[in-house]
Formats: structure tokens, sequence, C-alpha cells
């Protein structure tokens, strides 16, 4: 009948209380593994929607500041364009995996068709530029390696053709289906330039841009999320903007806007005196892929000080917090929940077992007459409490789980239906589809080692705490007092 | 010598005054003996056997077993190895049948106990006059007499060769009272235990082999 028998009989022998203890043991530890689990699942959405929002960063006018600024502010900005050697040097910072930055123009063609997601569209006979020549400056094309569009037939560029402005380019395989072109036609899109000044549009200059396809790509989210997205019109928007999107280098975006300004100067001497005098400044979007989510403050940090006044860092996974709302709000009131659970978990489980020891304390007193040591009575008491324990934080820990479901569930309902609006954003270079909608989406409770692991931990230290109190009482029993 | 109290003083702090239930108290015990130890109501009976069990300490003095102290002994394991006690309120563990209470000391001490445990604490019962139905039973389906027997059979668990009881007739008819008695008798005289029990009966103490009577903190021997 040593100590540890004792404890284990004693559980079933007093099964009355102990069930009162499994009881209290339950409800309490339902909260903490609730509390938890939402804690757990919180954190899950935050880090696998910031890798699905990526890690990318640019740079863009601080349009906020340019709003609170006065009249006499805005003539003093300095109101330099981002540069390329400012690019690079931003790019060398060693939170950057790899960089690109990019100028675009918009070209229509009487050539090909541009792709209108298969509807009958007509413009006329009048000149639209329904094409977006988009420079690049990496290589492999940093949208495909980022997941936003993937080349489905050819090649990326090399980087002599990048460096010379080699006349080739890579365009969607809708378009090209569209067109019935293939890796290895050309095509010719057109730039044509218009003078407005007489009140009607007047062609004053026209040129062929004649490309030869080296790669087809195709968007990768709308793959991907065909058939099942809810917000189809907005998408398809953007898709049909991105199917029309002609990958080129930087170096032929520059020869067409060249071409472009030309074309005024030669008719607008004013225009011509004042280009002339002032250096051309190219206007780039540039764009830094981090090496993770965690750097992006300390990547905005050092970039602050080098751009522009009236530009700013932006962070994509910035995002995050635009539509994370819902998440943010369960995160904090189930951490709070977790800490005033636990505290009143050490306290009720520690006043209950008090109690119970208490109406022991004669059987308590016994073992110690009889020369027990009083570590053995503590890990006795310790046992009994535990065993229950086990057992009662076993049970929570699927009901809690459940119950965390449920409540958040109900929770993010009406929390989205009061606030959140879809936030949608597409702005400067940075791409996300991602909305509210996917971010609850993305939040799952569910049993996982690491919740399982936290709550026994957890659960079991707080149970461990909780019986301080009453052991403190076994300790300054004093067998004499109770037995004689 | 099994047993010997040396000059034990004992008090209560009574706000400045120390009043002194024991004063140089003197005893000394032998296997194979039943002693008894008289006194009146509050005369610090339980105060000196508590001294003798080692539950409490006294103020100065020391307690002797088989010569050495029981401080260095170390009274746990003094309690745990050396004695066997009784009390006038059986103090048995209520959740468990009387065999597991009988069980808990041979868990306990450090001494030598046969393999067959629960065969031991039924032959053990079985002699005090608890038979196996009964000591199956919860021990607060006992009568009050048959709890104290198990309690006797408890100290008896483990051994030992020195029995202390503190008025352990007390909540008991004068019949349950004589049978206890001739137990304590039996097993002083047969088994060569040292026996001592605490009582305010006379008729008790007339049966013992040595009567020791406590007043006013003073312990004194009868011829
Ligand atoms: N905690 C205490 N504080 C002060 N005095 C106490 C305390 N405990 C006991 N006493 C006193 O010590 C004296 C001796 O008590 P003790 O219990 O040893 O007497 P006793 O001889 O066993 O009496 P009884 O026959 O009634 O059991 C009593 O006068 C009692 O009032
Ligand atoms: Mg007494």
């Amino acid at each position: 009948m040593n100590f540890i028998k004792r404890g284990a009989l004693n559980v079933t022998r007093r099964i009355g209380k102990s069930f009162i203890l499994l009881f209290i043991i339950f409800i309490l530890g339902n909260v903490i593994a609730g509390a938890i689990s939402i804690q757990q699942a919180t954190s899950n959405v935050e880090r696998t929607i910031k890798e699905r929002i990526g890690t990318a960063a640019t740079l863009e006018i601080d349009y906020q500041k340019l709003d609170s600024m006065s009249e006499q502010e805005m003539m003093e900005v300095d109101w330099t364009p981002i540069g390329r050697d400012l690019i690079r040097q931003i790019g060398e910072l060693s939170y950057v995996k790899y960089y690109d930055y990019s100028s675009s123009t918009w070209l229509g063609s009487d050539d090909i068709q541009s792709y209108e997601g298969g509807m009958e569209v007509h413009y006329g006979d009048s000149y639209n530029p329904r094409f977006q020549l988009k420079g690049i400056n990496y290589a492999r094309v940093l949208d495909f390696e980022e997941g936003r569009g993937q080349l489905v037939d050819g090649r990326v560029f090399t980087d002599d053709e990048i460096e010379n402005g080699a006349s080739v380019a890579i365009i969607s395989k809708k378009l090209a289906e569209e067109n019935n072109l293939h890796v290895g036609d050309t095509f010719a899109l057109t730039n044509k330039v218009f003078d407005y000044s007489a009140g009607e549009e007047e062609e004053i200059a026209s040129r062929d841009v004649v490309l030869e396809i080296i790669g087809l790509f195709e968007p990768q989210s709308v793959a991907e999320n065909d058939g099942e997205n809810s917000d189809r019109g907005m998408w398809d928007w953007m898709d049909i903007e991105y199917q029309n999107t002609v990958y080129v280098s930087n170096q032929v975006v520059r020869e067409e806007n060249q071409f472009h300004m030309e074309a005024y100067m030669a008719i607008d001497e004013e225009y011509a005196q004042m280009i002339e005098n002032e250096e051309i400044h190219e206007h780039f979007s540039p764009i830094f892929i981090l090496h993770s989510t965690d750097v992006a403050e300390a990547f905005a940090e050092e970039a602050m000080p080098l751009i522009p006044q009236l530009y700013t860092v932006r962070n994509v996974s910035d995002h995050f917090d635009n539509i994370a709302g819902p998440i943010k709000s369960m995160a904090t009131l189930s951490g709070y929940v977790l800490i005033v659970s636990i505290v009143a978990s050490v306290l009720i489980i520690g006043l209950v077992v008090l109690l119970f020891l208490r109406d022991r304390k004669r059987e308590l007193g016994i073992y110690l007459s009889l020369g027990e040591r009083r570590s053995r009575v503590v890990g006795q008491v310790l046992l009994e409490v535990m065993i229950v324990a086990i057992i009662g934080i076993t049970l929570s820990l699927f009901t809690g789980n459940l119950l965390a479901s449920g409540v958040s569930d109900t929770m993010m309902k009406s929390d989205t239906n009061q606030q959140y609006q879809d936030y949608y954003f597409y702005g400067g270079e940075l791409h996300s589809n991602l909305t509210t909608d996917d971010v609850i989406e993305s939040y799952q409770v569910h049993l996982n080692a690491t919740y399982i692991m936290m709550f026994l931990v957890i659960g079991l230290l707080t149970i461990l705490v909780s019986t301080v109190i009453p052991l403190i009482y076994i300790v300054r029993l004093n067998p004499k007092k109770i037995l004689m | 010598m099994i047993l010997e109290a040396k000059n034990l003083n004992y008090y209560y702090q009574d706000g400045e005054n120390r009043r002194y239930i024991l004063r140089d108290t003197n005893a000394s015990f032998e296997k194979g003996k039943f002693y008894t130890i008289l006194g009146h109501s509050g005369s610090g009976k339980t105060t000196f056997m508590a001294l003798l069990s080692a539950l409490d300490e006294p103020h100065s003095g020391n307690v002797l077993f088989h010569g050495q102290d029981i401080k260095q002994i170390g009274y746990e394991k003094y309690r745990r190895n050396n004695v066997g006690i009784i009390f006038q309120s059986y103090n048995l563990v209520p959740s468990f049948t009387a065999v597991e209470n009988v069980l808990v000391p041979m868990s306990i001490t450090e001494n030598e106990i046969p393999k067959d445990r629960k065969n031991v604490a039924y032959n053990l019962l079985d002699y005090i006059g608890i038979v196996k139905t009964k000591a199956d039973r919860f021990v607060n389906k006992l009568s009050g007499g048959e709890q104290q027997r198990v309690a006797i059979a408890r100290a008896l668990a483990t051994n030992v060769e020195l029995i202390l009881a503190d008025e352990p007739t007390g909540n008991l008819d004068e019949e349950m009272e004589q049978e206890i008695i001739d137990i304590f008798t039996k097993l002083a005289h047969e088994h060569q235990k040292c026996v001592i029990v605490v009582t305010h009966s006379n008729e008790i103490a007339q049966q013992s082999d040595q009567i020791y009577t406590l007043k006013k903190g003073v312990l004194t021997k009868h011829e």
C-alpha cells in the first residue's frame, strides 16, 4: 500500500469527489483549450496569409503625407522620381533576395486582337492602346517567380536581351491563341502619338514595334481559382488586363517613350526646350522581394532614409493588417480569455483541492503518524489530482477545440457582417487578391500536435501551480493536533 | 531498557509564564512488560505519549530508544520503524477496508515484512479478533471495538517491539475494554512487546505489570 497505490485507490474510492474535481477541471480546461485553439489558429492564419501575400516591398509616393502638406511645402518638396541607381542601392540591402524595376507604356495594334475574355468587343477603327508593354529588368521575370503568372511555353529573357533591349516579348497564352501566335512568331504593336491641342485628335507620329515571342505565360491565380471565385467581375477585369500584358525589357519601353516624347518635341518648341534643359527622368516602379516577411520592418527602416522624402516603403504583407480584422480581434480576445482562465483555474482548483484535503486531514495525519515522509504524502495528493486532471484535460482537449471552432464561427460571422468589407488591394506594383474571406477561410481550428502539446503543458502546469496552496497545507499539518 | 524518558520538560507558553505540563520527567520501560500511565484528565498523559511516540518534541530532555536519542534516529524514521501508536479515536483511513488499513504501514516501514503482505495482514487481524469477512469491510462499517482492534493490528503490522496507546478503550464499553486489555497483556507477555497504555481507569491499571501516575507534571512510579 505505497503512496502511489493509495493515491490511485483514493481516486476511485472517493468517486463522488473525484467527479466534482473532474467536472471543474473539465470546464476550466475547455475554456483554456478553447483559448489556446483560437490563439493557435490565429497565428497560423497570420503565417499562411503572409506567406500567400508574399514578401514583396515597393517604394511609392506617400499620398497620406502629400495630403497633409501645405502648398508651401508642396513647392519645396523634391519631386525627383525614384531612379535606377537608388533602386539598385536599395536592392543591395541584405534583406532583399532579388528585385526588379519596371516602366511601362500602353500600345495599340493593327496586327493582333486583344484578348477580351471571350466576349465580342468592338472598338471600331480608332486607335486603342489595349496592350500594356511592361518593361522589366529581372530577366527571369519577377511576376513568374512570385507566382502571379507562370511560363507555360518557351523561355524567359536572357540578361543580354534585357540589357540590349532586344525585340523579344513574352505574352499570355490566351492572347497568343486569340491571334494564332506561337513561340518564335513575331507580331507588331503600334505606337501612335496624337496631338489634341487643336481640339480634336490628330495623329502626329506612328511606328510599329515588332516583337518576337519567346515565351507564353498564364496567370497563375486564375487557373487556381477558376470557377469558385465569387468576385468574378472584379477578377475578370484584372485578368483581362494581365492577359494583354506584354513583357519586354525596360529598354524597349524606354525607346517607345522616347519616340513619343520626340514626336511632341517636334511640334511643340516650348516643350522641347523644357525637356532639353532638364535631365530626362524615367519613371520606374521598383519591387523588392525580401528574404522573409519577418525582415519587412527592418527593410523599411533601412530603406526609408535612402529614398526621397515624398516616398514611402510599402510592404505587401502590411496588407495583412487590412484584411485580418476579425482574426486580430479573436486573437486579442482569446489572449485575455487565456490569461484570465489560467488565473481563475489556479485559484478555483487550488481552493477546491484544499477544501477536499481539509476533509481528509485526519487521513493525511495518519500517514504522517505512521512515519510516512511528507514528500510522499504530497506525492500522493499530487498524484490523485493529476490522475483526475489528466482525464479532465484530455476530455477538454477535444471538446475545447470543438467549442473554439463554434465560438469563432459565430464571432467571425458577426464580425465580418459588421465592420469588415472585402478589401481589394491593387495598388502600385503590389498585387494581392486576398480578402477577408480568404483570411477567414484559412482560419481553421483543428487538433494538431502543437496545440495538443501546448494545451497539455499549460493545462498541467496550471494544475501543478494550483496545488501549491494545498500542498503547503499538507506540509504544515501537525499529526499530533489532528490525531490526539 | 527499550525506552527511556530522561528529564523531559514540556510547557505551554501562557503569556509571560510557562505552564509546565511535564517537569523533569523520567521513566524507563522494558520489553515483555505491560505498563499503564494513570492520571486525571488534563494531567498531561497525552502530552507524554506524544513525546514518547515522537509526534511532539520536548523543550528539554530526551527520549531514548535502545539507548539512542530518538531525535538522532529521526522522528519520522522512529515512527516508521520502531513504534506502533494506538489512539483513543482509532484514526483509521475511512476510505480503506480493515485489511488495507493494516497494509498501509507495511509499505511505509523499512522493517523486514514478509512477501505475502496481504496474508500477513489477514492473519494479524484474525489473531486480534477480526475475521476475514470483516477484514474486507470498510472500517466505518465496523464497531468501535472492532475498529480499535484494526488499529492494534496496524500498530503490529510493522513488527515493532514498542506499542504506545493513548486511552485505547476510552470510547468502548467495559466488556470491549477488557478484551482489548487482554490483547495488550498477551502482546507483552507472549510476544515480548513493550506495551505502554495511558488510562484513567484504575481497573486497567491494576492488570498491568507497572503503573506510573502523572500528577501536576510529575511522573511517579508505583511499586
Ligand atoms: N495547545 C495547547 N495550548 C495550551 N495548553 C494546552 C494545549 N494543549 C493541551 N494543553 C493543556 O495541557 C494539559 C495537558 O493536556 P493533555 O492532553 O496531555 O492531558 P491528558 O492527561 O491527556 O488529558 P485527558 O485525560 O483529558 O486526555 C491540559 O491542561 C491542557 O489544557
Ligand atoms: Mg489525553
